[in-house]
């Protein structure tokens, strides 16, 4: 089976992404990046409420993400 | 983005729309902020700065508390409609956070978002505590972590997302950035920008 997904050209998507959005965020006024932001983290929120996972779960699952060997320069 | 320092060196951001996860902080720093300092670090900095991603947790940290503030400042944020997501025993999260581990904060009823408490612990947290930056917009004022102590510290982490944090403030903030701070605290970290475009 091959996995048809190259991690790096992604990497470096995303990375254009984050420099495209950010001159965005220098360029337009305060109000307008803000409400766009606003909108997507409002969503996020409200949608937090479904949250899949019990309260035991959800400690389990950063526990075992904390105990996990570390990667060259950490977790997150 | 338009950002104005006032002479007190409060940063803000006027005109930013405020949002719930705004809200959700603010409402557990104003009750922080009865018994301690706290300084916020880590991802919510560039989602404060208009990072279009959210989060699941919000990393603070708090200056020491003697286990009866501890219980006080437990006893206020229970009234106010939190909960400790590790345990009901307040007497076991004090343990925790005295065992230099972190605690969450939720709304009740809720899992996410929510806040990841620690004391603070290193150098690099006595420094962001001593040198935060209060940031204000519409009625919510917070303090958190200089950015030139957050990108290195992102690097490190260095996950894809945290590298993406690291680069969205490389981005906004270079050209006010301290430089000769951001080298230091690269050089202490031992991580290297120049592979994301970070030049210092």
């Amino acid at each position: 089976m091959e996995l048809r997904f190259d991690r790096e050209k992604n990497r470096q998507e995303r990375l254009a992404f984050v420099r495209r959005h950010a001159l965005r965020v220098r360029e337009v006024p305060n109000e307008v990046w803000s409400r766009e932001q606003a909108d997507l983290i409002d969503a996020f929120f409200e949608n937090a409420e479904n949250f899949a996972l019990s309260r035991s779960e959800y400690l389990r699952m950063h526990r075992a993400r904390r105990d996990r060997p570390k990667p060259l320069y950490g977790d997150s | 983005m338009r950002i104005a320092s006032a002479p007190d060196g409060t940063i803000h951001i006027d005109g930013k729309v405020v949002t719930a996860l705004d809200r959700f902080v603010a409402s557990v720093t104003e009750i922080i902020e009865r018994y301690t300092r706290y300084v916020i670090v880590s991802g919510y900095v560039a989602i404060l700065f208009g990072r279009a991603r959210g989060t699941e947790d919000i990393d603070l940290f708090v200056d020491y508390m003697d286990r009866d503030t501890f219980m006080s400042f437990s006893e206020d944020l229970l009234e106010q409609g939190f909960y400790f997501l590790n345990s009901d025993d307040i007497g076991e999260i004090y343990s925790m956070l005295c065992d230099r581990l972190a605690v969450r904060i939720a709304g009740a009823g809720r899992i996410i978002p929510n806040i990841e408490m620690t004391f603070k612990k290193d150098d690099f947290d006595r420094y962001a505590m001593s040198r935060a930056k209060r940031i204000q917009f519409d009625d919510i004022r917070f303090f958190v972590s200089p950015i030139e102590l957050q990108i290195p510290y992102k690097l490190y982490l260095g996950s894809d997302k945290d590298i993406e944090d690291a680069v969205y403030l490389w981005m906004l903030f270079r050209e006010t950035l301290d430089g000769d701070l951001l080298r230091m605290f690269m050089e202490r970290l031992q991580v290297r920008g120049e592979p994301y475009g970070i030049e210092v």
